[in-house]
């Protein structure tokens, strides 16, 4: 499939305003994000995310490497007309209502007048915001302005749709809505590249992701592929407690007790042994599945790892 | 050319919607409305007056208005963040950086606009002298906040707004006094390397005492065409300058 955006070797530094020294915020980071898939850019607080997307908007330049987006150059003004970018923290001119600052975007970005209204009722809808309010932006609750910037991030129905934390300020309803959008946005054909720290969410949304740590790709690759752990199983019995269940350790790696039932993580090898320990013992067999660990361990795991 | 025009207009709306904006000029004009008379019978000498103080008191508060107004469109966007919805649609930096200035320069022809009007409405109420020379005083003292404006969207766009104000304080007086000063040195006679200096200064500088026509506007006969023709030559070279050097700044800036 063809790449919606890359970077490759991107380097980029920061002057401090006074002292001149260079603080460098990303280092040799290179991606792929592949036309309809939805992208994920994870990576602790000041790892590069935010400074990253702004490269590709061209809002920062790069001071090495390069890379396209949408098959033109980064920041390039018509690459920008087939994308929509919803900002960390999105702020807004406060003097205007949610219809009169949808119509000033959307004039830049190239609509006239009946589209926009058109399309402001649409995403209004969309995005659960009400019509024709009176309320200025200045008045919006944190999660209504986040609301508002993806509506107005969707305005010139973007190809690409990039996103910095969207689920940002957002009380799990709104995680929820918002998630729903993505994955809609998907549906519809679109690439969908963004950054964020709620690794729920990116589990449930993403289908690829890149981990990046102090400025540098730690890891990347398709989900799946990342979070199962080959050679182990988890092995899943009813009937059991804990302390019965221990009987297992060894030859099982360890033993968990969720929700009345028991999760056996076990040597693939070992299946078969821990089925049969397990009748003997009583249990009643329920599932068995590759072990797949949770986004939150493998980005745990990467970013210690990374500091010791 | 779309862009630009949104851009302008924008600035225009939200500069209109600043309270300091009507502070400035609501005490502009009460300074103007409470002007003592001189304590002269003669009404030719009275309006003469009254025509000069006016223009004045209008080319102060254009350099103040120009000021508040051009330090406050790129550093508030950058800080609110606001800059990001508005370069990430398909607006170019020099679109933005034009569209910003153009909605500053208007913003400041309206305001002075209506204090052309209101003066002159003033004198009559007072005087019943109708003096629509004024328009002429209110054009230069224009010129002139055009060039303070283009200055100081030159030092903002990377200076702090602090230190913008700072700098076309700074710039005003130096434009003002500095050159006469210079000018005097120059006659005088300096040699060598100062004199060099302060030809290049002389001429880097612009003299901004060029668009202080307030006694010929009080005199009531203004100047004439060709020196308005100058001046207003004069104003674009600057201007264009400083925008110049300022969208170079800009371009290449990391938001
Ligand atoms: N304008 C700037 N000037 C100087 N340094 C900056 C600037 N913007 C970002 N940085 C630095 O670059 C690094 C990366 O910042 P960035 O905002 O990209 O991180 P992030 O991954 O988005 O973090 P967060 O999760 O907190 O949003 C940080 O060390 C930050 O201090
Ligand atoms: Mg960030």
């Amino acid at each position: 499939m063809a790449s919606a955006v890359s970077l490759e070797n991107i380097r980029k530094t920061y002057k401090s305003h006074m002292l001149r020294i260079k603080r460098t915020a990303i280092e040799n980071l290179s991606l792929d994000v592949r036309e309809n898939e939805i992208f994920g850019l994870l990576g602790p607080n000041g790892a590069g995310k935010t400074t990253t997307l702004k490269i590709i908007l061209g809002l920062v330049a790069p001071n090495s490497g390069t890379g396209h987006v949408l098959g033109k150059p980064l920041g390039s003004k018509s690459a920008r007309s087939r994308i929509g970018f919803l900002p960390e923290q999105p702020y807004f001119y406060g003097f205007m209502t949610a219809e009169k600052a949808l119509m000033f975007y959307g004039h830049l970005a190239g609509l006239d007048a009946n589209t926009i209204r058109k399309r402001s009722e649409e995403l209004l809808n969309l995005v659960g915001l009400p019509q024709g309010s009176h309320l200025t932006l200045e008045k919006y609750s944190k999660g209504m302005l986040q609301r508002f910037g993806i509506a107005q991030a969707l305005l010139n129905d973007p190809d690409l749709i990039i996103m910095d934390e969207p689920s940002s300020g957002l009380d799990p309803v709104g995680q929820k809505e918002i998630r729903d959008i993505i994955i809609s946005l998907k549906d519809l054909g679109k690439t969908v590249f963004l950054s964020s720290h709620q690794l729920s969410e990116v589990e449930s949304v993403c289908d690829s992701v890149s981990i990046i740590n102090r400025g540098t790709t730690v890891r990347q690759g398709y989900l799946d592929d990342l979070l199962e752990v080959k050679g182990v199983s988890l092995i899943t019995f009813a009937g059991a407690n804990e302390r019965a269940a221990e009987a297992l350790v060894p030859p099982a790696k360890r033993v968990r007790e969720e929700n009345g039932r028991i999760s056996v993580e076990v040597d693939s090898e070992k299946i078969y042994e821990i089925i049969s320990m397990g009748r003997d013992l009583g249990f009643e067999l329920q599932s068995v599945t590759p072990f797949r660990k949770s986004l939150e361990d493998l980005f745990i795991e990467i970013v210690r790892g990374e500091k010791i | 050319m779309r862009n630009v025009i949104f851009l302008a207009i924008n600035v225009i709306r939200d500069s209109f919607r600043k309270k300091i904006f009507y502070v400035v000029f609501i005490f502009g004009l009460a300074m103007l409305a409470l002007s003592p008379l001189l304590p002269s019978f003669e009404l030719g000498l009275q309006a003469q007056f009254l025509r000069d103080v006016s223009i004045s008191l209008t080319s102060l508060f254009g350099a103040v208005l120009a000021v508040i107004v051009a330090v406050g469109q790129l550093p508030v966007e950058i800080e609110k963040k606001t800059i990001y919805n508005i370069l990430s649609k398909p607006v170019s930096r020099l679109q933005y950086f034009a569209g910003k200035f153009l909605g500053v320069v208007s913003t400041l022809a309206i305001i002075l606009l209506v204090m052309g009007i209101e003066i002159i409405i003033l004198i009559y109420l007072r005087l019943k002298v109708f003096s629509p020379i004024v328009f002429e005083g209110v054009l230069m003292v224009f010129l002139e906040s055009c060039i303070i404006a283009s200055f100081c969207y030159l030092m903002t766009t990377f200076a702090s707004i602090p230190v913008g104000v700072l700098a076309a304080i700074f710039f005003y007086v130096l434009c003002h006094v500095k050159t006469g000063y210079l000018h005097g040195k120059l006659i005088e006679g300096v040699s060598g390397a100062w004199r060099v200096l302060t030809w290049s200064l002389y001429y880097i500088i612009p003299n901004l005492e060029n668009y202080n026509i307030s006694q010929q506007v009080g005199y009531g006969h203004g100047v004439p065409g060709g020196y308005t023709v100058r001046v207003l030559l004069y104003a674009l070279l600057f201007v264009g300058l400083f925008i110049f050097i300022g969208y170079a700044v800009f371009r290449r800036k990391d938001l």
